[in-house]
């Protein structure tokens, strides 16, 4: 028999994850701050709620999927957030990316409300939120992640366990940080071989295959060359993850130079309103210091 | 056809290994090496040896160099006893050493003035890849003086490509050499943060090598670091040679590369505790000593 879900977060993310729920075949119940936005879920067959606590009380899986820490602790806790209504032995999976820290204190509430909590942080963008094609990494209890894994594989491809409550949120930031710091690495090759005067095209072909080579090298390259700045993951949503990066690093007391290095040129190209360009335009920072441009538009 | 004689400059720890792919390739080669005693491994198997750049020279229609840095080929090439002296109308000098693509072309025109001509190919694979013949050669120069060296080159590497210009060569690499470090950065920074998360670094590698935060150096030397495996595949001293060629060319081209700079730094103070001769994926040692942690080791 399967177990009745709540759906908290219907933005980007959110909305095509719940849409596979229901279309999955499960009995939904979905809130969203924004209430119009409720209607393409509610439209496929899930059911409306009035708040977070209305959602919980109707559900024994709840599922969270907003922007930040801010917005988990808001519908989290409070007078009409998810602990208010969670019936003992229920279970919050969160799939925002936010602070592994407050992950925990989080945690500990939904325990002692005699719940328990997965932090589950997703990567694959909207396409794979649409499509159910998402990467999925759990922290929490495995009994817990056992037990919500059939709802996890109608949103999500790939379902890691890494470890215990707060892991997955961990290595959510470990990728961001490997992410942004091989894109800084592709910013400064492309910019250093342009102004060196070579072929573009004819260098990433000579490197991208060897010890030199990275999927943003391979995937971002190609785009950066004609200059083709539409997002797989935008500027704005790289500093919101940044962000979280080094509040952890600081609070374990961890330097960072390289990811400090490259929050500061995406907060410059912030600056120029170029935030909702893809994250390779972070090599405009560079162009925008020494006044060249890597590569050419083609008309 | 007839094949041309050959010269080879330098035969150090990747030079030995291409002159003697070349002589057992059956080409006729004459060699010389600063430190003589060097040149034994590879006369014992045919190669004849000479006793000057000079004398290379004068003996052989293509002249091909593997020495450390710029300063090396230059001496090699200027001067009484250098190759330019003895090189003849027509003949064309190869260099496979990693050094300044200025100064490459400036050694061109002068080969040029000589009546010859210059390629720069450099290579990467290491000196595994030198001694098996599996290099990669990215060379700049005219192309028909590329065709006219590439049986040469096919037997010393696997993937030969031209890259543009002379110089160009030289460039590709430096590029290749920026990507190389800055994504030894990521892994390193990524590690330590894992490690000072909690993480187990074992799953936290396979969760994340595969995906978007992909690179060859997170996934060869990534599951080095995690059991703190220092072997080198290149060394820091090796790497610290090659940024500082990188960032003097991009102070010539007024480039800015921070992250490529703070490498430079990090590098350094790796040196500075001695550790030079270990692999450059001791990049996260500088930040382990920052930090006052080692990633893969328990805390006590």
């Amino acid at each position: 028999m399967s177990e009745k879900l709540g759906f908290i977060g219907l933005g980007i993310m959110g909305g095509g994850m719940a849409a596979n729920l229901v279309r999955a075949g499960y009995e939904v119940t979905v809130w969203n701050r924004t209430a119009s936005r409720m209607a393409p879920v509610t439209d496929l067959g899930a059911q409306a709620a009035g708040s977070p606590r209305e959602v919980a009380e109707r559900s024994t899986v709840v599922m969270i999927c907003v922007s930040d820490t801010p917005d988990v602790v808001a519908v989290t806790e409070g007078a009409e957030g998810v602990l208010a209504g969670l019936a003992p032995g229920s279970v919050v999976v969160d799939h925002s990316t936010i602070s592994p820290s407050e992950t925990r204190r989080l945690a500990a509430l939904a325990e002692e409300a005699g719940g328990s909590w997965l932090d589950g942080p997703v990567s694959g963008g909207s396409e794979g939120a649409a499509l159910g094609t998402l990467s999925i990494m759990v922290g929490g209890g495995a009994s817990d992640l056992d037990r919500v894994r059939p709802y996890l594989e109608a949103m999500g491809k790939s379902i890691t366990h890494t470890g215990p409550v707060g892991s997955g949120q961990m290595v959510k930031l470990v990728n961001q940080v490997l992410v942004v710091v091989n894109q800084l690495a592709v910013s400064e090759a492309l910019l250093f071989a342009e102004v060196g005067g070579l072929d573009l095209d004819a260098t990433l072909s000579a490197v991208t295959g060897g010890a030199a080579g990275s999927w943003m090298l391979a995937n971002r390259g190609p785009q950066m060359i004609v200059r083709d700045w539409r997002p797989g993951f935008t500027i704005d949503l790289q500093q919101k993850d940044l962000r979280l990066v080094l509040e952890a690093a600081d609070e374990l007391g961890v330097p960072l130079p390289g990811t400090a290095v490259v929050f500061q040129l995406y907060r410059a190209l912030q600056h120029r309103g170029l935030g909702s360009e893809g994250n390779h335009a972070l090599v405009k920072a560079l162009e925008h210091i020494v006044g060249a441009q890597v590569g050419e538009s083609p008309h």
